[in-house]
């Protein structure tokens, strides 16, 4: 059988009329929404290893649009829907598996912050709903709602459309799509520098040479910072590193996403049967991706109290990402200010797998149009001066039986 | 392995005794003619270096006290001003 690739290898030219820097799913999108939507084809996407080697590949895959503030909600609603759409247009299956979300609470505290989440779908059109613990265990069978745990459950915040995407096929069907309207894909590429010139961008100095470009987009993950820097930006960000897991394969026996913020722990099953779980960060920035016994112990107890069969269960393998945690946790995309051409894809901390292709759609029509589009509004990198952050810290992850 | 970092009174413990308490910013900026945006700029923006950097422990699970020491962004281990590991 011949196999075909889904992106070739493309001559490294001089200039670009774009450059994303970071060929994760952020960077692709924008290369293949600048091109499907704005007709902008001549873009180059500058990867410092390969294509989804860092958060697009280490995520956990979950996808929702349950947040707390309503800025936030319309954009991952509009994300949400957008997975059917890329998988048609792309013609790549992304395995979007539209299973649920159960986040529980445990206590009148997080239900009180559950329930503000619940009202702001609702308001927003996005299905979610409040269930009582025995609707949480009518719901998933295997979950523990008994009273001999450290935070028995008081509920859940219930949120059907939402559910997993697998997670390398995204960066995949997006890389072969971008390709595919002749953007140029240059991965073992580092950028070294931006280069700027009377407040404008004009390039950037790469390992394999300098790129000439009226516009630059840094959508590098948790390696934003660092290029951020480059361009002499301080921004408000954490890069922390964020730990995940999977056990061995198991027959099927969770068909929802469960998570806890109390527990400090999400799981769900992979459609290889996998329980794939994580969320542990140590609140202390770094640019590493160890992974630490310390959080294998609290994981494991974690989910033998929240779901007890999976007591014995072994972990196969485990990882670690980098997320940009910003203090209102939401992203920061900017773009023109204070670099005239440069663009900012944030600080998105752990969301950024959810939000990518609807983040590459409006981060193209901002840098096509150098316009603002209204929908990004919520996220320019002045709230911070302004004191208008998002409101998303109140969510019920915030809350645990000690508040 | 774990990480560790040095207690000035307790030395060498566990990282997770500690809470971090941001990096070193220098002195806090004058009052007179502050803006808005000067301000955010001292009180909420990061250099989030890749690196040795400077940076603010509380020996929460020990004696309490408030230290500044260095450590490597890029590997995590504490390292002395020049980022060598001590």
């Amino acid at each position: 059988m011949k196999l075909k690739r889904l992106w070739g290898t493309s001559p490294f030219k001089s200039s670009y009329d774009a450059v994303m820097i970071g060929g994760g799913i952020h960077g692709l999108a924008t290369a293949y929404f600048l091109a499907r939507e704005h007709g902008m084809r001549d873009v180059a996407v500058i990867e410092r290893r390969y294509v989804g080697f860092g958060g697009s590949g280490r995520n956990t895959a979950i996808v929702r649009a349950n947040q707390r503030s309503q800025g936030n909600v319309r954009f991952y609603d509009e994300g949400l829907q957008l997975w059917a759409e890329l998988i048609r247009d792309l013609d790549f299956n992304m395995m979007f598996y539209n299973c649920g979300n159960l986040n529980i609470f445990h206590s009148e505290a997080a239900r009180g912050a559950a329930r503000l989440a619940v009202s702001t779908a609702q308001m927003s059109g996005v299905k979610s709903l409040l269930l009582d613990r025995k609707q949480c265990k009518e719901l998933i069978p295997v979950l523990n709602i008994e009273d001999n745990i450290t935070y028995p459950v008081f509920g859940g915040m219930y949120h059907p459309p939402g559910g997993i995407v697998r997670h390398d096929a995204v960066a995949w069907g997006l890389a072969k799509g971008a390709a595919r309207y002749g953007a140029h894909i240059h991965q073992n590429t580092e950028v070294t520098g931006i280069d700027t010139q009377n407040g404008k961008v004009t390039g950037v100095q790469t390992s394999r040479g300098r790129i000439a470009s009226p516009r630059v987009l840094i959508c590098a993950g948790g390696y934003g910072a660092l290029l951020a820097q480059m361009a002499g930006i301080r921004l408000p960000l954490h890069p922390l590193t964020i730990q995940a897991m999977v056990t061995q394969p198991l027959k099927p026996v969770l068909h929802h996403v469960v998570s806890s913020g109390a527990y400090h722990v999400y799981a769900n099953q992979t459609l290889k049967g996998e329980i794939a779980t994580g969320a542990h960060m140590d609140p202390w920035p770094n640019y590493t991706t160890n992974t630490t016994p310390h959080y294998f112990k609290h994981q494991a107890e974690a989910l033998v109290e929240i779901l007890p069969f999976l007591q014995g269960v072994k972990f196969m393998r485990h990882w670690a990402g980098i997320a940009d945690m910003t203090p209102d946790m939401a992203p920061i995309l900017h773009g023109n200010d204070p670099i005239e051409g440069l663009y900012l894809d944030v600080g998105w901390g752990y969301f950024g797998f959810k939000s990518g292709p609807v983040t590459g759609k409006y981060m193209a029509r901002y840098m096509a149009e150098a316009r603002r589009p209204e929908i990004l509004k919520p996220f320019s990198l002045r709230r911070y001066e302004q004191l208008r952050p998002t409101g998303e810290t109140a969510g019920a992850f915030s809350y645990g039986p000690w508040n | 392995m774990s990480f560790t970092i040095t207690c000035p009174i307790c030395g060498k413990r566990d990282l997770y005794e500690f809470r971090f308490g941001n990096e070193e910013r220098g002195p806090a900026p004058d009052q007179e003619g502050l803006t808005p945006r000067a301000y955010s700029e001292a009180v909420q923006m990061h250099t989030a270096v890749g690196g040795p950097q400077q940076e603010w422990w509380y020996h929460r699970d020990g004696c309490g006290v408030w230290f500044t020491t260095w450590r490597d962004t890029l590997t995590g281990r504490e390292t002395d001003e020049k980022g060598n590991i001590s």
